[in-house]
């Protein structure tokens, strides 16, 4: 019975994500669309820091670029294939920076590269204002006609991030899911292999990126106006808090740490003046007592994995290393040279 | 009498369908920054707008003015979202905008396709020029608005060689540009310098200056830390000889409550003189300071006449909002007095009114203010070319700012 208890979790949510949004007012439905397309940037991130264990600080910035070529787009009049084209061009272009500058790196260091360059795609929205509005923004970008209507747009949202799960599930458990596992637990081990461990890098980045792509493109939909805001690094923050709220490495997860911060962060907040509080103290529990995230908590649970821990480990959970996770922990995992590190992770 | 009565029942059936409180009240969502970066704003927003209902009371005629509060963080999604709540949920009949410049476009273009009037403090020079929309209303200047007289004085005065020292970004640059645009038709030479928002160090600005002798030096500052950090660096290189002007937000109360006596005798150009001599600045800055303990920025300021617009359009419209309509309304009225002093609409729904030369100066009772010095009169967004002509023109940029 226990055992059911995450799928029992996933269905509840599915049914509330299909079935709320066909019978609530137009204000519901947005904030439904909102946390979706949310959820989507995270769970671009979450590819990356859950398959290949590489955290991206950075990743609004790949959103905002394709939402800025599909915004100029639509404001050039042009037809929907080319403004298509167009933003999966700049996504595609966009990525590969990420990944050519990252590809040679990991743990910290990746972080702090991608960080880095979503800030460079901020600086350039905003200074660029001849193409970009600058920091008003541009306005008045219409989505297309057969996606008007909020509730039709939301299915949209929906059905595409569906699609997006089951590829990430696809992927995962191909051979180059493996590859990129292989890569996340032991890059050392899978240069000495025979693989090409940056290639496998920039692959993922770029596949990384055309989720984080069409989530930008979505955004601007939905909100008909875009501005340097998307590519702020504050997003790129909330998309990693929701990954670690959700668990990282649980796609679904994300949803549900979505669902959560949206929550706060647009509904909660006409409620709670203090709500930026109220979130970050949510952030501070759950990496304390829940560090493998709401899902990797309830999959836990059902697996019969809870125990009520000492007051001890969770006070260690504050600190650098945990012990006896099977997902990759909190922290960005790191390569040392470590024989003992090395060995704790091959028996995961 | 009868005929007036059914008139006005008949007008108030046709209300908006969405206003659940009834149709003797008028519900305004006012959202605006109370939490996030530009908190301190946001709240004086909502202080300032209050203060006005609390002196006047929420009823105009037959009608009773309610506030819903949303708080949209500086973040346009978020201030979307809420503008989606009021307008869906609160079913609310005006919005008083966000103040941050996309936030207000963002939720300006969205309530004017529901058809609901919004009014806006912000200064983003398009909203009321190439954004403009039948629905919008800006209850102020624009950021280049106030800046244009400081142009044309500055030649007045003997000037001709001026550096500008401005932010890099929208506000700066239009800012800068109402300057610039004045001060070089009327002959004058320009030097800009840029610097990014939110400069720990202005050393390196105001060395420039230093180097490049101007005549005089104008500053375009959002107010707040960055104009304490770039007023201390003034002083400490010796440049208090050279003289300096500020724009509307340089020498704000911020500013002041921290420089203090230091900043006696800094010049700017400004649309809310808080030191004005006038019974509605008086009444406004003395009923302010009782509630919160200190003298009311801009933003208060701009908030109270935003309530005092709607209360009067409201007494002219009989109670009425729709749509267009209301802005049309607001839009005809004129002012002999207020707290920025006397002044009309423009075609283009924004202020037209004075601009003043303030100098800072200790007040009786402790602090310092700004007290006009001289007045420029009927200032307007497009300075002194018609609609047409100024909007040909380039939106100021970093590359643009007017320069002949």
């Amino acid at each position: 019975m226990r055992r059911y208890l995450w799928w029992a979790v996933v269905a509840f949510a599915t049914t509330l994500l299909v079935v709320v949004p066909a019978v609530s007012p137009r204000y519901v439905v947005s904030l439904f669309t909102l946390t979706v397309i949310t959820a989507l940037l995270a769970i671009s991130v979450n590819m990356l820091a859950g398959e290949v264990g590489l955290l991206s600080m950075g990743h609004a910035g790949i959103a905002g670029a394709a939402g800025y070529a599909i915004a100029w787009g639509a404001r050039q009049h042009l037809d929907l294939a080319p403004q298509l084209g167009l933003a999966l061009a700049v996504t595609l272009l966009v990525s590969a920076v990420y990944g050519v500058t990252a590809m040679r790196t990991d743990g910290i260091v990746f972080l702090m590269i991608t960080l880095a360059l979503g800030i460079v795609v901020f600086g350039l929205a905003l200074k660029w204002s001849r193409v970009t509005g600058g920091q008003s923004g541009l306005t008045g970008i219409r989505r297309p006609a057969a996606f008007a209507d909020p509730q039709v747009f939301y299915y949209l949202c929906l059905i595409l991030t569906a699609v997006v799960l089951l590829g990430l599930t696809v992927l995962r458990r191909s051979p180059f899911g493996l590859v990129l596992r292989g890569v996340r637990d032991s890059e050392r081990r899978m240069t000495s292999l025979g693989y090409s461990t940056p290639a496998t890098k920039f692959v993922a980045m770029m596949i990384s990126g055309l989720v984080a792509g069409l989530a930008g493109v979505l955004g601007v939909w939905n909100a008909q106006f875009i501005s340097p805001a998307v590519a702020a690094f504050d997003k790129s923050a909330m998309a990693v808090i929701i990954v670690i709220l959700g668990g990282i490495g649980f796609p679904f997860g994300t949803i549900l740490g979505a669902g959560l911060v949206v929550g706060i962060q647009h509904w909660l907040s006409s409620y709670v003046e203090r709500w930026p509080t109220l979130l970050g103290l949510l952030f501070v529990a759950t990496v304390i007592f829940m560090p493998r995230g709401i899902a990797g908590a309830i999959q836990g649970a059902a697996a019969g994995r809870v125990a009520v821990a000492p007051w001890s480990t969770w006070l260690s959970r504050i600190g650098i290393r945990r012990s006896g996770t099977t997902a990759p922990e909190v922290e960005i995992p790191h390569q040392t040279s470590s024989p003992e590190v090395a060995t704790r992770k091959g028996t995961e | 009498m009868v005929a007036g009565t059914a008139a006005l029942l008949v007008a108030l059936a046709g209300c908006q369908a969405g206003d659940e409180s009834g149709s003797d009240t008028v519900t305004v969502g006012f959202i605006s920054p109370v939490t996030g970066f530009v908190a301190a704003l946001g709240t004086d927003m909502r202080r300032g707008w209050d203060l006005y209902w609390e002196l006047n009371g929420n009823t105009v005629g037959d009608v009773t003015v309610r506030t819903v509060y949303e708080d949209d963080a500086g973040d346009p999604e978020i201030a979307l979202t809420k503008a989606r709540r009021l307008v869906e949920q609160e079913g609310v009949d005006i919005v008083a905008g966000p103040v941050l410049a996309n936030t207000a476009y963002a939720v300006g273009s969205y309530v004017a396709s529901q058809g609901i009037p919004s009014l806006h403090i912000t200064g983003a020079d398009d909203l009321t020029q190439r954004q403009l929309d039948p629905h919008i209303l800006r209850v102020g200047y624009t950021s280049s608005q106030s800046n244009f007289a400081a142009g044309q004085w500055a030649y007045d005065e003997g000037y001709r060689r001026a550096v500008t020292l401005c932010p890099d970004y929208a506000f700066g640059w239009e800012s800068c540009g109402g300057f610039v645009t004045a001060f070089t038709a009327a002959g004058g030479t320009v030097e800009q310098l840029w610097h990014p928002l939110g400069t720990q160090d202005f050393s390196t600005y105001v060395s420039q200056v230093k180097e490049l002798a101007p005549d005089v030096v104008f500053v375009g500052s959002a107010g707040g830390p960055d104009a304490i950090l770039l007023y201390d660096a003034w002083q400490d290189f010796g440049l208090t000889e050279t003289p300096l002007i500020g724009n509307c937000c340089f020498a704000d109360q911020v500013f002041l409550r921290e420089v203090g006596s230091r900043a006696s005798g800094v010049r700017s150009f400004m649309y809310w003189a808080e030191g004005r001599d006038s019974p509605e600045v008086r009444k406004f800055v003395t009923e302010y300071e009782k509630r919160h303990n200190e003298i009311p920025s801009m933003y208060a300021a701009g908030s109270y006449l935003m309530a005092q617009v709607v209360a009067a359009t409201l007494e002219k419209t009989g109670g009425v909002v729709d749509g267009t309509a209301f802005v049309d309304a607001a839009a005809d009225l004129s002012f002999s007095d207020s707290v920025y002093g006397p002044f009309t609409f423009d075609d283009h729904n924004n202020i037209v009114g004075p601009v003043y030369l303030t100098e800072v100066v200790e007040r009786d009772g402790g602090g310092y203010w700004n007290v006009p010095v001289k007045t420029f009169e009927k200032q307007s967004q497009f300075w002194t070319m018609s609609a047409d002509e100024y909007l040909r023109q380039p939106v100021f940029s970093r590359d643009y700012t007017g320069q002949r």
